[in-house]
Formats: C-alpha cells, sequence, structure tokens
C-alpha cells in the first residue's frame, strides 16, 4: 500500500512524461503564434495523423502490438527510423497547409486564417475517420517493459525515453534557434516581420521552417503518445492539442522556453489535478486556466506577445 | 449578321422580375417565402421530413444568433453551443421530474402560479416543476444572456483569436459541468421525461408538424430582430466595432456596453432556441452541445454569409437539409454505381458519417475563394456616371453651413486647458509636462517634427492613451480619465493621421456612426421601431446626407459607396464629416491635407475656416506651413515631447528654437 505522499510523487512522475509530450506540441503551437501570430487549430490532426504515420512506420518495420520487444540496437535502430519517419512526415504535412491553405490568405485581416486551420482540422480528423475508421489502434511498441523501484516511486523505461527524446529535441531547437542563420532569421522575423523582410529575410522562407520545426515536433510527441498510451485513434487530437495550446498559453504563447515549462506545468496539473480532485473535472481545471491566464495574465510566464489589443 | 445576333432577350427572368415595382419586391418575396415555409408541411404529409425541417429551423436560429455575435460585432465566438446548452437544459429542469426538492410552504406561490406541483410520494411530498414553454422561451432567453454578459465580460480586452480561445474553453467547461453535476441533469444519461409543450390544451407530444411551426416562428421573430437591429443605432455601433474598434470608441460607441450587448443578444438568441430544441427532443444530454455544435453554426454563417442575415439563414437550412435529407440518398446513388461499375469502395461510402469532412472543405474553400459567404451582407453598387465622377475644386468653404451649425456661439474663454501632461510609452517619453490652452473659437496648430508627440496629443486628449497625473479641462470639466467615447460625448471629435474610416461600411452608414452618442435608440426601441425612433433614424440619414453635401459631388454620389472604395482624398474629406456629425465643439483635425495636391489643400483649408467661422473652435497638426499660416492663429511647437514654442505663426516661424528643431543647430545660427 502506497502512501499518499508516494502517490502524490508517482504522479509528479507521470506528470512530468505527459509535460514532456504536451511541451514538444506547444512548441508548434508557440513557434507559428510567435511569427505569425495565428493560432494553428490544424496542429491538433497533424498530431493525431502523425501518430498513425508512426504506427505505419512501426509496422513497417514487423512490429505489430507489443509482444515483439527489440533490445540493443536494433531498438534504437527501430526508434531512430519511427521519428525520423514520424516527423518528417509531419514536417511536410505543416508546410503542405501552410503552402495551400494559409499562404494565399496572409494579409488577410481579422480570423479567416485561424477559421482556415478549423476547417483543415476538420479535414485531417476526417481523412483518418473515413480510411482508418473510429475504432482505436493497438499502437506497434517495441520497447521492452523495464521498471526501476526508487523507494515508493516507479519508473520504467518509456518515461526515460518520453524525457531523452524531448530534451534532445528542445535543446536541438535552442541551438537552431539561437546559433543557426535561419534561427537568427527566425527570431528577427518574430520581433517585426516588416523590418526583418527589408533586411534581406526570406520571410516565406521563415514561416515553412516554423511550420515544419512546430509540425515535426508534433510528430515526435505524437509517436511518444503511442507508444506511451500504447493506443491510438482519430479522436486524440482535440484533447491533447488544447492541453498542449493551453499549455503554450501558460508559459506564455510565442516564447520557446514558455511552452517548455507551460507543457510540464500542465502535465503536471493534469496528474495531480486527476489525483486530488477528480478526473472528470480535469478538464475543466485546465480550461479555467486557459481562461484565467488569459483574461489576467496574458503574456503568461515567459510571454513577450500580447494577446490584449493595442 | 446582325439579325441572327439578338433574337431572345438574355435574361427573360429578369425582364418577368423587372416588372415588379421596386419597393413590392421585398414584401412579395417575404409573403411569398412564409406563404412556403406555412404550406411546407401540408405539402410534404412525411413526418421525418418535418422533423428534419424543424431542427433545420433550430439551427437557423442559432446561427442568426452567432451572426449578432460574430457577424455584427466581429467576436469569434467558438463556444456558442455553451449558450444553447444553458436553455436547453434551463427549460429541461424547468419542466421535468429530474430536481425534486421537497414540499415546503416556500413553493406554495408557485404552485399558484402553476409553476410547480405538490407531488405525493411516500416519505413526503415533493415538488414538481412543470414551468410552461412559453413562459421558459423567454426566460432561457434572460438566462442565457446572462451568461453571455458573464462569459463575455473577461474577454473583453482580448484581440480575435484570444477571445476565440477564451469562448472555445467556456465551451468545453459548460457541457462537462452539465455531465458531471447528474443531481441537476441527470448527467451523461440525460434529461428524461422534459415536458412538450401545450398550446391551449393541445398537447405537441412526439408529433413533428406543431415544433415545425414553432421553429417558423421562432426564426421569423430572429430574423425580424437582427434585421431591424442591424439597421439601426445599435447595430452600426457594433459593425463599428467589427471593423475598428479604435475608431468606434472616439466616434462615440461605448466598446464594453455593446460588446456586451452583442453577446447578450446573441446568447439569448441560443438560449430561446435550446429550450425548443429541447422541448422538441424531450431530453438532453452533454453531447448534444460539445465543440463540433459551435463549429457547425460557424460553418452555417461562414457558408451564407457573415453578417449577412438571409445568407446565415439559408447556409443553416441548406447544410441541414444536405445532412438530413440528400447524403443518404448521394451515399444510395453511389453504391448503386459502384455497383454498376464494380467498383468495391464505392459501394461502402457512407457520406452521412463524412458530413464534418464537408463542414472542414466549406471552411477552407469559402475563406480561400469566397469570404463574403453564398449571400454577402454588402451588396455592391454600380459605378459612377462621368458627371458624377468629376468634381470641382471648390473654392470658399462650406455653404449652408448656417442652416445646420449647432455649435455654440457663446463659448468664451479656454475651451481646452491641458496642464502636467507626461505621456510614457516604456522609457521613452512622447510628451513631457506639456501645457496649453485653446481658446473657444480659435484654430490652434500643432507642428513638430515627426515623433513630437503631436498625434500622441491628440490621444491623450482623446482617451486613447492614459493621463495619468495631467489636468485636462474642457469648457470647465475635468475629461483626463474619460474614456474615449465620453470624450467624444463631451463633444471632441477628431480624425486620425492614417485615416480609420469604417472600411465595409457604407459612407452615409460611418457618418451615422458619428452621430452615435447623439442618437437615443437603445435595442428595445430598434425593435419595436416606435414612431419616435422611426422619426429620429430619418432625421440622422437626412442629416448625415446634408454633412455629406457640403462637399459638393465628392462625396455625397458615393454615400451608398462603401467608405474603403474611396479615393484618399475623400476618405479624409468623410473622416472630417464623421467627425462633424458628432456636433463638436473641438475638432482635432490630424494632418487633414496630407497626400492632397495643392488644389484640394486650398479647397480644404477654406473648408476648415469656413467651420471655424461658424463658431467651431479647431486643432489641427499639419505640417504644409502655408496652411498653417493661412489657418492659425496660434501655433504650438512640440519637439521631442516638449513644447518649445507657441505663437501667432509669423513668429513661430521666425523662433531660433523651431528652426534648430526642423533644420538643425547650423540653420539656426544662419538665419540670425
Amino acid at each position: 500500500m502506497m502512501s499518499d505522499y508516494g502517490v502524490l510523487l508517482q504522479q509528479v512522475v507521470n506528470g512530468l512524461s505527459l509535460g514532456a509530450m504536451y511541451a514538444l506540441l506547444a512548441l508548434g503551437f508557440t513557434l507559428v503564434y510567435g511569427i505569425i501570430e495565428l493560432i494553428n487549430f490544424a496542429h491538433f490532426n497533424v498530431f493525431m495523423i502523425s501518430s498513425f504515420v508512426g504506427m505505419w512506420a512501426l509496422e513497417l518495420l514487423g512490429i505489430s502490438g507489443q509482444s515483439r520487444v527489440l533490445t540493443g540496437l536494433a531498438l534504437a535502430g527501430a526508434l531512430v527510423f519511427a521519428f525520423a519517419v514520424t516527423m518528417l512526415a509531419a514536417g511536410v504535412l505543416g508546410v503542405a497547409i501552410e503552402r495551400l491553405s494559409l499562404r494565399p490568405l496572409r494579409g488577410v485581416p481579422g480570423t479567416a486564417a485561424m477559421i482556415t486551420t478549423i476547417g483543415v482540422s476538420y479535414i485531417l480528423f476526417n481523412i483518418i475517420l473515413l480510411t482508418v475508421g473510429a475504432g482505436s489502434e493497438n499502437y506497434p511498441n517495441p520497447l521492452p517493459v523495464v521498471r526501476w523501484q526508487f523507494g515508493e516511486v516507479m519508473l520504467e523505461l518509456k518515461q526515460l525515453l518520453i524525457w531523452g527524446v524531448a530534451l534532445a529535441l528542445m535543446v536541438a531547437l535552442h541551438v537552431f534557434v539561437s546559433r543557426t542563420r535561419l534561427g537568427k532569421a527566425m527570431r528577427a522575423t518574430a520581433q517585426d516581420a516588416e523590418a526583418a523582410r527589408m533586411m534581406g529575410v526570406d520571410v516565406d522562407r521563415v514561416i515553412v521552417t516554423a511550420f515544419f520545426l512546430g509540425s515535426a515536433l508534433a510528430g515526435a510527441a505524437a509517436l511518444i503518445f503511442g507508444l506511451y498510451y500504447n493506443y491510438t485513434s482519430f479522436i486524440i487530437g482535440y484533447t491533447a492539442g488544447l492541453r498542449a495550446f493551453t499549455a503554450a498559453v501558460l508559459g506564455g504563447i510565442g516564447s520557446i522556453p514558455g511552452a517548455m515549462v507551460g507543457g510540464l506545468l500542465i502535465g503536471l496539473i493534469e496528474t495531480l489535478g486527476g489525483q486530488l480532485i477528480a478526473v472528470r473535472w480535469t478538464d475543466v481545471i485546465i480550461f479555467s486556466i486557459l481562461v484565467l491566464v488569459l483574461v489576467f495574465v496574458p503574456t503568461g510566464l515567459f510571454g513577450r506577445a500580447t494577446p490584449t489589443k493595442s | 449578321m446582325r439579325s441572327t445576333r439578338v433574337t431572345l432577350p438574355r435574361d427573360w427572368t429578369l425582364g418577368l422580375f423587372g416588372r415588379i415595382p421596386a419597393r413590392m419586391r421585398t414584401p412579395l418575396g417575404i409573403i411569398c417565402l412564409t406563404a412556403a415555409a406555412l404550406l411546407f408541411p401540408l405539402v410534404n404529409g412525411s413526418d421525418a421530413d418535418i422533423d428534419s425541417a424543424a431542427n433545420a429551423l433550430a439551427f437557423a436560429a442559432l446561427a442568426l444568433g452567432l451572426n449578432i455575435v460574430v457577424g455584427f460585432a466581429g467576436l469569434l465566438d467558438l463556444g456558442y453551443a455553451a449558450f444553447f446548452a444553458i436553455g436547453a437544459y434551463a427549460y429541461g429542469v424547468a419542466s421535468s421530474w429530474q430536481v425534486q426538492p421537497e414540499w415546503s410552504s416556500f413553493w406554495e406561490p408557485f404552485r399558484w402560479l402553476d409553476l410547480v406541483a405538490r407531488y405525493h410520494q411516500a416519505g413526503g411530498d415533493v415538488v414538481h416543476f412543470q414551468v410552461s414553454f412559453w413562459l421558459m422561451l423567454p426566460i432561457a432567453a434572460a438566462i442565457a444572456a446572462f451568461f453571455g454578459v458573464l462569459f463575455g465580460a473577461p474577454t473583453l480586452r482580448l484581440k480575435g483569436d484570444y477571445l476565440a480561445i477564451v469562448t472555445l474553453g467556456f465551451g468545453e467547461i459548460v457541457p462537462i459541468v452539465a455531465r458531471n453535476t447528474p443531481s441537476i441533469t441527470n448527467g451523461a444519461m440525460g434529461l428524461n421525461g422534459v415536458a412538450a409543450p401545450q398550446l391551449f390544451g393541445y398537447d405537441f407530444g412526439v408529433n413533428a408538424t406543431p415544433y415545425y411551426y414553432v421553429g417558423v416562428a421562432l426564426v421569423a421573430f430572429l430574423i425580424l430582430t437582427s434585421q431591424r437591429l442591424k439597421d439601426s443605432r445599435i447595430g452600426r455601433a457594433w459593425m463599428a466595432i467589427r471593423e475598428d474598434e479604435i475608431a468606434a470608441a472616439t466616434m462615440g460607441v461605448d466598446r464594453v456596453r455593446f460588446k456586451l450587448l452583442a453577446f447578450a443578444i446573441g446568447a439569448a438568441f441560443a438560449g430561446a432556441t435550446g429550450t425548443f430544441y429541447v422541448a422538441k427532443l424531450q431530453t438532453a444530454t452533454p453531447e448534444m452541445f460539445m465543440f463540433p455544435v459551435s463549429v457547425m453554426v460557424l460553418v452555417m454563417i461562414v457558408f451564407g454569409g457573415i453578417g449577412s442575415v438571409w445568407g446565415v439563414v439559408v447556409g443553416a437550412l441548406l447544410l441541414q437539409i444536405l445532412q438530413s435529407w440528400f447524403l443518404e440518398d448521394l451515399s444510395e446513388w453511389l453504391h448503386a454505381f459502384g455497383r454498376l461499375v464494380h467498383i468495391d469502395w464505392l459501394q461502402r461510402v457512407q457520406l452521412a458519417s463524412s458530413i464534418e469532412l464537408i463542414f472542414g472543405l466549406i471552411l477552407v474553400l469559402m475563406m480561400l475563394y469566397r469570404r463574403e459567404g453564398l449571400i454577402p451582407a454588402t451588396r455592391r453598387v454600380s459605378g459612377l456616371s462621368l458627371e458624377e465622377q468629376t468634381a470641382e475644386i471648390g473654392r470658399g468653404g462650406f455653404d449652408g453651413l448656417t442652416a445646420m451649425a449647432a455649435w455654440d456661439r457663446a463659448d468664451s474663454g479656454p475651451l481646452l486647458e491641458i496642464s502636467g501632461l507626461t505621456v510614457r510609452f516604456g522609457g521613452l517619453v512622447a510628451l513631457r509636462s506639456v501645457e496649453l490652452s485653446i481658446p473657444a473659437r480659435a484654430v490652434v496648430a500643432v507642428i513638430g517634427p515627426n515623433g513630437s508627440g503631436k498625434s500622441t496629443l491628440f490621444n491623450a486628449v482623446t482617451g486613447l492613451v492614459p493621463a495619468d497625473g495631467a489636468e485636462i479641462r474642457f469648457a470647465g470639466h475635468d475629461i483626463a480619465r474619460l474614456r474615449p467615447h465620453e470624450v467624444l460625448e463631451r463633444g471632441i471629435a477628431r480624425t486620425f493621421q492614417n485615416i480609420r474610416l469604417f472600411p465595409n461600411l457604407t459612407v452615409v452608414e460611418n457618418i451615422m456612426i458619428g452621430m452615435h452618442a447623439r442618437l437615443a435608440a437603445g435595442p428595445v426601441g430598434a425593435l419595436l421601431r416606435l414612431p419616435a425612433n422611426r422619426r429620429e433614424e430619418a432625421a440622422a440619414r437626412e442629416r448625415a446626407l446634408e454633412i455629406l453635401s457640403l462637399f459638393g459631388n465628392r462625396l455625397l454620389p458615393r454615400a451608398d459607396h462603401l467608405a474603403g472604395s474611396l479615393s484618399y482624398a475623400n476618405r479624409r474629406r468623410a473622416e472630417i464629416a464623421r467627425a462633424l456629425a458628432s456636433q463638436p465643439r473641438l475638432l482635432l483635425l490630424d494632418e487633414p491635407t496630407a497626400g492632397m495636391n495643392p488644389a484640394e489643400t486650398r479647397e480644404l483649408a477654406d473648408q476648415i475656416q469656413s467651420l471655424n467661422r461658424h463658431g467651431l473652435t479647431i486643432l489641427l497638426i499639419e505640417h504644409k506651413l502655408d496652411v498653417v499660416a493661412m489657418l492659425a492663429n496660434t501655433v504650438i511647437v512640440l519637439d521631442h515631447g516638449e513644447k518649445i514654442a507657441e505663437g501667432p505663426p509669423e513668429v513661430v516661424r521666425r523662433a531660433e528654437e523651431v528652426i534648430r528643431a526642423y533644420l538643425g543647430r547650423s540653420a539656426a545660427l544662419a538665419s540670425v
């Protein structure tokens, strides 16, 4: 019998795992918002579709269900392959969405672009619903079930994997944004697109990059989702997407460290709120945070963007 | 050759339609529509079809409500189904067996009013709620309106897309609360035994036809309400907020009040519709009010035409009818075709389950290719004749001002007094301890290099930037802490350097928004169109045309054109006309002649002068120094946020400080 304290600690560990996934997903909202001030609802279902892509990639390697366990180099190879394929496919999907449906609307004032992303999200959702169906799919998972017990807290291999992948991707993103030429162009565009354009920054390329990176991170999050929960379904985009969006807002939308911290916080709130209050109220808690942050601290924890009218 | 070409009139229907006098077309159209709506159940006897039609009407009502919020006021609401839910549960709880408190004498008056009944049960009597459907329609609307204000209030400061997210949040919270409070709502199981409406002892039961007629009446009432609000002071204020919130506020529209009013009325539509819908279904589950429902209503108004009353009704009806009638048939045809050509997947396609795919496609395609929807809210007007287009440069200022001048010639002494005005933006000091005094009936010009704080001065006076610690007195009253619309009400109107007309409203509507603060019609007056309101509206329109006619034939022939289609100079004129419509005592003009050629500049300068001759006090920012010299009694020079000179134009022009600010130190030395 675990003590209350032990239960809470375990929920912290679980929350940090979920949070790492939300952080990856939140980065996609924040990257795009930071540059073109668009709330991208299509991101929800880029995440969802990517989880299927990840599933197919693993199945391509002959892995189905949880029966076939890999170890060592074989495991590493399979994971690298699956992450690479999923992230690439997600990135390409994100870029395609930008090119086909959002670029023509650039410069149109108001909410037209956001409404379009709702439409795109619906289309992606229904493509999976109509082709794969409404059932939930058993996710191929080559990870061996390895658990370590630290006192009352249990740590699983898959949690270590999540943390490792999330950390590696975030460090890579940080290096990209702060060190590379394109990363500098991104930061410049985020501050003042017009000035960046006049200084010779190819703003279109920056926007495409933001969509590619954001979507690729959603792809990584999607594969993590599948490996963590061992299932996927056409419906996973909405809840996870809204929570990740809340994370981005909580951290301060447009801020990359904000999305990371916000993601972890939302993961913790989800597991601890479920533990301390009730799972059925989790969504109310998270949406209340969303509303309260937007209304009272619209810049979030790290934000520089101003969601209020100038 | 020639005789073979034109044999038939190109469009004979147009000829037929053209024979109906123009003023009869709308009433005739409405009579035909009403007749068709009333006769439908008699022609089509199928209960299922009538039932689908009744559902479609419920969604048309929702679309009309969302159109008030999104279409008129421009506030994107992604959680609109929350108000639908609130209205549905309000009636559902008030006329079902769900909540049964113990009987006490408290309930006696309610029983007397026939709102509750006393039921005998083992273990004590209980209260049974049986509030009449007809009574609940307005009550549910009022409850939903209350929540509309409650959910709307926190979003007032937020930008469009964030407002959408907050409303989405509320839209998620409401059904979850409904699911998690089973003692009131019976949770996910759904309310059961909601009473059917009764009318003169006739119980509606599960027969679709009476619901259909109630739906027709509801939609007709909501169309009338929408149409009347749209063509009123209220609708104009909403659309002004939608087009340009800042300009709306400086023209006298109380943003907070009118946004909340839009939320309240939009929610009220949904509340009444919720009551209708739950009475028809006789149950309510949380799943009926989730995000997809909010999106579906949004799709309907995007499809029909955001802001267009008939458009959103058509959009809602078409999509609902598509969903309930045609998709099944279409699927069957596809299956038959698939069998014919031996294509396997064609025989399995279920179009009905892909309705959301169609919704998604509609959203994307409409946004990309036809943002104004099927029936656009604004009609394009034909071009002008050559005669109407040629404007002669007029000289000598406005004619006919005497007839309409409402300026208080009794104003004397200083009209506007500012002292200690400091405005900071972060570390930048835009204005530093500015003092100025503007005598009544004067023309004062503010000049200074770019970035010297001239426009900030206007923004501080009109309440757009906070003037903390400053004293700004207008006609003896402190206005430093007033909000923009209150400043206008006191009699200060302004134009903007970068012209802020309401581009998607007509010129005459723009002018009438200028009159907002001087008109009285409220929502009830707008809806009832009492004789007093009709007179006020007619007089306002007439006066707006009068003001337009001041500019000769430059604006008048374009009165019904969209303001966004005007030429640059005409936009400047229209903005001045809009400011004049508010009957200001002080007019602030921010670079009124910018972008005009010399002849136009001279014409406008004459006009400004004639306004002043008739008693209007004018403060203007102007870069053209000949205009300043011609118009101004006094010139104030700002540099780096400080007043560096003040005096008559010829004196200021020679002041060393001024030359230095404009031309640099060496020029100042050379001129001495």
